[in-house]
Parts: structure tokens; sequence; C-alpha cells
């Protein structure tokens, strides 16, 4: 009682439960470490399970990315920032019509890649899988409207979700703080307010 | 037990609900506020997060806000669900309805440019043969303007052009201008357009919204009482007198039903929100005028040229960075001819980057093209301005009802030749311009968002001096209901090339102090 009597936040009427509880926290809690205990990051500790797109549509998107984000300038490449899988979750999220977008684009580049090569994308030579991406890539300097054609569609969106997700990874910022660079793209984040009340 | 019947019940805390709130309790009035989202606290609601640390790698919730294209996963929560408070439109004409439901209202995240609207604008038909004239000049609204200004703490640079009318401004210190900035304006000039300055609300600690600048000093008066995550369902009416008396509203939370007194209504929702009230409440729609013209600015024009010399980094010292802004040029003469009426401002930004898709590559190839022309692009973007039509409207959808049970808008709203042939003009405009300078064009498109991209909503309950064409009278009081006023951007006739808050506080400031005046006679 004597303890919790000096103690400046205590309020003015302490009732005997009360200095009860606070006597058993303080004489049975560690040292609390400095910041938040739970400081651990998914990313850092856990490999991310792809279950969305088929075995032959997740090597094809893999070869994709080694193509269209691979390591530059001391930064990690699409690969190294774990993309593929994390398309295939965030895909898998997405409306209807953007899976069946990346389903049919990574199909499409895996049929051609078989009639033209005999052999499936992932397993093209770089030369080999320039001559079935480039065509694919058109001017788009509207970057708020995919092409219309399917394939090019495909592309401009792989292609845009590649690069923002290689340079939104932790393996990016980690490389950027290991060459002495500022990290980039850390914004304020806007928490839900006052969510509505569920019971 | 009897509850307190308030003076004025004002509907919407954003910058024109907080100007009404601000007038009229100085004056003594007492007013109750209701606002359909929360209150919110910018210094806790907020922290600086990387984009890995959130679900989706700062790339948001795939479809979670399919209109907005602003949104990403940082602010994401700043916006109204939309499923939630759905809205609908034709497939074909898609509308971008960008919503706040937060005390503050779009007032918390706005973007600040102020400039003043013109002659040009608010008497358009008289001086252009276009749409119809605003019951207002100018030169009516000049006090309100500077009162505004003087509030939100305006910096420009003064230019004595009417079509770009000078206000209360505090001195801004744009710096000295770059050589690239210097260059085009000479170009710009040399063809007779007038070339300024961004003019800025500056705010005070680096909010300029209703939330720090207007709301605190009404509360303060003990006049104003405001309540959060009330939403306004209906419109009361005593039937012997045809007036407003107060409002049906929501609990956004338990959805409970509540309803409150008032002799005056101001509703300050934000133009749509608040003629679907109007619509939902069956009231001030004998012009049959209410929800037609809607209007907004027209965004997304862009043209990108590369400055040779400041290409891989090489930039000299004061080569590249800061600003054009060239007020609206077209159409501003007699007699001028173009394919297209009314006009648009650009701004030209020195020291951008290139953006992936103005290439045909991938990896290191295209890397090392987008390091060669970092920090040495020219962006030239506009503010154009949509023509007011009648069949743009919005109507109630009685099919589809929000998760309070309130029936929706359709919006259907469509762009026409003129704004086609505008956007064509202006890529071409800024294109030559870029070229004049021997700078190489990297990218140009003048295609442009759909309507609603700019958050400049306008119109719906346009004001004018004829009750058959108009909803509202040249003090924002419906021309119906005499003790029912609309604050926001639904009074307007046209929407201009300008930033609209400025205007749009201007006017509540005007409306609310007839308000006072009329209340004070017994008028109301």
């Amino acid at each position: 009682m004597q303890a919790i009597a000096a103690a400046p936040a205590v309020p003015a009427i302490v009732t005997p439960a009360l200095v009860t509880q606070q006597n058993l926290q303080a004489q049975a809690a560690p040292a609390r470490p400095a910041g938040p205990l739970a400081a651990g990051k998914r990313d850092a500790i856990g490999e991310p399970v792809a279950h969305f797109f088929s075995a032959a549509q997740l090597a094809a998107l893999h070869k994709l990315c080694e193509l269209l984000m691979p390591p530059m300038n001391g930064n990690p490449g699409a690969i190294e920032a774990g993309v593929p899988e994390f398309l295939d979750f965030l895909v898998g999220q997405a409306p209807a019509e953007r899976q069946q977008m990346y389903k049919g684009g990574l199909d499409l580049l895996n049929s051609r890649s078989t009639a033209k090569f005999g052999k499936a994308f992932a397993a093209l030579e770089a030369t080999q899988a320039d001559a079935i991406i480039r065509p694919l890539f058109v001017l788009n300097p509207w970057q708020f409207e995919l092409p219309k054609e399917p394939g090019a569609r495909f592309m401009a969106a792989a292609h845009d979700d590649i690069r923002v997700a290689t340079r939104n990874s932790r393996e990016w910022t980690q490389a950027a703080i290991a060459a002495g660079r500022r990290p980039v793209g850390a914004q304020l984040y806007f928490f839900p307010v006052d969510p509505v009340y569920k019971g | 037990m009897p509850k307190q019947e308030f003076d004025v019940l004002i509907v919407g805390s954003g910058h024109s609900g907080g100007i009404t709130a601000s007038v009229l309790t100085q004056k003594g009035i007492s007013c109750l506020m209701l606002d359909a989202g929360p209150e919110v606290n910018l210094a806790t609601n907020r922290a600086t997060k990387n984009p890995w640390e959130l679900p989706y790698r700062g790339m948001n919730k795939p479809g979670r806000l399919p209109h907005v294209v602003q949104a990403n996963e940082f602010n994401a929560n700043q916006w109204v669900d939309e499923k939630e408070v759905p809205y609908t439109h034709d497939p074909a004409t898609p509308y971008n309805w960008c919503r706040v439901r937060l005390i503050g209202g779009r007032s918390l995240f706005w973007g600040r440019q102020s400039f003043r609207m013109s002659d040009w604008e608010f008497k358009s038909l008289d001086k252009e043969g276009v749409g119809e004239n605003w019951p207002v000049t100018h030169a009516e609204l000049d006090p309100f303007y500077s009162r505004v200004e003087g509030i939100f703490r305006v910096s420009g640079r003064k230019e004595g052009k009417p079509h770009f009318p000078d206000g209360n401004f505090l001195d801004a210190d744009y710096g000295p201008d770059s050589a690239t900035v210097k260059k085009i304006t000479e170009i710009a000039q040399g063809r007779g357009y007038l070339v300024s300055k961004i003019r800025a609300a500056n705010g005070r600690n680096g909010q300029a919204s209703s939330m720090n600048l207007l709301l605190p000093d009404a509360v303060a008066t003990g006049k104003l009482q405001i309540v959060p995550n009330a939403i306004v369902r209906e419109l009361t009416v005593d039937k012997n007198t045809g007036l407003v008396n107060g409002a049906n509203f929501v609990d956004r939370h338990s959805k409970q039903e509540l309803h409150v007194k008032a002799r005056v209504v101001v509703l300050a929702a934000g133009s749509l929100e608040s003629v679907r009230l109007l619509m939902n409440s069956g009231l001030a729609n004998s012009s049959g005028m209410l929800g037609r013209y809607i209007i907004d600015q027209l965004y997304g024009v862009q043209v990108v040229a590369s400055v040779p010399e400041a290409r891989g980094g090489n930039a000299a010292e004061g080569l590249m960075g800061g600003t054009a802004l060239l007020p609206r040029f077209r159409n501003l003469q007699k007699g001028e001819k173009n394919n297209f009426s009314k006009g648009y401002g650009m701004m030209i930004a020195s020291g951008g980057a290139a953006q992936p898709g103005f290439f045909q590559d991938y990896g290191e190839s295209l890397q090392k093209k987008l390091d060669l022309h970092a920090g040495a692009c020219m962006t030239a973007s506009i503010y154009g301005e949509r023509l007011p039509r009648y069949e743009n409207h919005v109507r109630l959808n009685k099919m589809v009802k929000d998760a309070w049970g309130i029936p929706v808008l359709h919006v259907e709203v469509k762009d026409s030749a003129n704004e086609h042939n505008m956007a064509k003009d202006a890529a071409d405009t800024a294109e030559d311009m870029l070229k004049a300078a021997g700078w190489d064009i990297l990218s140009k498109t003048d295609k442009f968002h759909p309507p609603g991209y700019s958050i400049h909503e306008v119109g719906g309950a346009r004001m004018g001096d004829d009750p058959k064409k108009s909803v509202l009278n040249k003090w924002n009081q419906t021309h119906d209901v005499k003790n029912l006023f609309q604050v926001d951007g639904g009074c307007f006739v046209t929407c201009g090339w300008q930033n609209t808050t400025l205007t749009m506080m201007a006017l509540a400031m005007r409306s609310a102090e007839y308000l006072a005046e009329q209340m004070k006679s017994g008028a109301i």
C-alpha cells in the first residue's frame, strides 16, 4: 500500500481490489523491453505459399518476373522480392475479370512458347522469351487504362504490378539501407476511423 | 423529454458547412451540425509505414475502391466505402464519385489550390453565349473571397487580369524560376498567354481544413454542437407552413432513427449528397432542375518532354525545377475561332520523370531509359472546363439502398465533342510549346478521366433568378422553401477551370450573412 500511495498516477480513491491487482502486477512483471512487444514482421519470418495459379502458370510468372524486373543497380529483382508468390496472393484476391486476364495471359505465354519453340515459357532462353513477350508491349502513355488487346492488356498490367511489388518489398528497402540510400515508398498510413459497430 | 430546437441545422462539416457555422455562431445563432462520419484525429489516426508493412504491399485490396483512382492502400480508409454507400451508373459511362465521410469532410485532404472564378465563368452566357449566367458577379463576391482568403491564408502573385482575378494574398515565395520554366514562360507569353503561379491556401500548422480553421472558433462561441455519425435520411416539413422543421437521421453504428428540430436547414453535404437528400425528402424541385447540370473539370491530358541537357543526371544547377501556371487562355477574345467552347488552364512542371508506359521495353534496357530521363522531364497537364448540360444528371435509384436503407443515386453524366475537342487542342498546344523549346516529346495523350475524377463535382441545384430554371436563388436559398439553403457546390451554374473550393466558401459565407440578416429581421 505504501509503494502504491507513493506513485504519482494513483487515483485519489483506491479500491482494495485495484490495490491488490496493481501490487501483483508490480511484483510479477519482468522489465518490459523498449518498443512494441509484437514487432516481428511477417515478410521476415515466413515463406509465402502460392495456391492460386496452376504450376505451369506460376512457372511462367516466375520467368516473366526474371525478365521484366531483374536485379539492377544494387536493388533486388522481382524474384528476390518474392513477387511471383505475392502476385499469386494479390491476383487471388482480385475481381474475376483481373484473375482471368492474368491466367489467360500466362497461358498465352505458354501456348505461344510451345508453338514456336516446343517448350514452356519458363524453359526458354532469354532471346527466345524476348520473341514471345516483346510483341505484347505497346506504348501506353495513358496509364489509367489498359490496352484492349488481351495479350497487351495482360502485359501492361503484369509489368506494372511486377515493378511496383518489387519496389514496395521489404527486400528493396533493406537493399537501399544497406547501400546507404534513403529508402523510398514510406507514406502516412490512414488507419480505419471508428469502423461501423458490429455488436 | 422535450428536446432542444436549434436555430439552424447544418448538414455536413466540410468547407462550406464550416464557413456557415463560423458566420452564424459568431452572430449568436445556435447551430447543430450533423455529419455522416466520425471525428478523426490526424495526429493519432495516421502513422508512417513502409508499403511492405501493409497487407497488400501498398497496392490496396483489389477491387476495394473501383471508382476512386486516387485511392491506394495508404489512404484507402479516408474514402467512403463504396459497398456501404454505393451509387449506380451505366457501365458504358463511368462516373468517379470520390467521397469522404469524416468530420471536416474533404477539407481534410484537399489540394489547396485557391483560384477565384471570374466573370468569364459567372457571366458565361453574356460573354461567350454558353450556358447560363450566374445571378452573381465577381464584384459582388469580391469581399467574401477576400475574407475567405484571409482565413485560409492564401498566397499568390497578383497579375491584374480580369479573367484571373487577384485576391487578398499573402506574399508567395516561389523562388527564382529555373531556366526551363523561364524558357517555357517566354514561349507562352510570345503567344499572348498569361503565365502565372499557383495560388494556394497555406492554412495553419500544416492543415487548411474546416476542422482546424473554422469549426474550433464556432464551437468556442458555445453556439455550435457537432454530432458525428449522424446520417440524415430526409428533411421533415411542417404541413401547415410547407417550411422545413428538422430532419430524420440514422445513427451510423446502431441504425437507430432520431428526429431533430430546427428553424432553418442548411445543406452542405457535398453537391451530390445534398441533392440526394433533397430528392429523398421530395423537396425543392418545382423547376424540375434538381439533379440537372452536373459538371466537373476535365483532368488527365498530359504531354511529357525530355530536356536534352538535363538527361543522365547532368542538369546544371538552376536548369530544372518549379512550375508555370497558364490560366485559361482560349476563347477569351470575341471572335476567337475554336472547335470548342470555354477553355482550360495548363500547368507545366519542370523536373519530373518518365513512366514505363512511354517505352516499349522492359528489364535493364527499360531501366536505363528511365534513369536517363529521370529529373529531365517537363510535364504539361490541364484543368479543363466541362460544359453544363441538362441531360447530365443524377436521379434516385430506389432499387438500390445504402447500408442504412437510404436510396442511392444513379449518375448519368457523359462527355461530348466539346470536351474531346478541348482535350485535343490542349494536348496539341502543349506539344507545340514544348517542341518550340527544343525539347523531345516522350509522351502525349489527349485522353482524360471520366467525369467526377477531379473531385470538383458541382451543379445539380444550380442558382438563378428564374425559379423555373434553377433550384436556388442568388443567396443559395431554395426557391421553393424559404428556410432551406444549400451552400456546397450544388449551386454552381458553370464549373470554370479553377479549383472550386474557394468560390464555394465565398458563396457559403455570403449566404450565411444573408441568412443571419433574414433571421434577425424575422423574415425567416
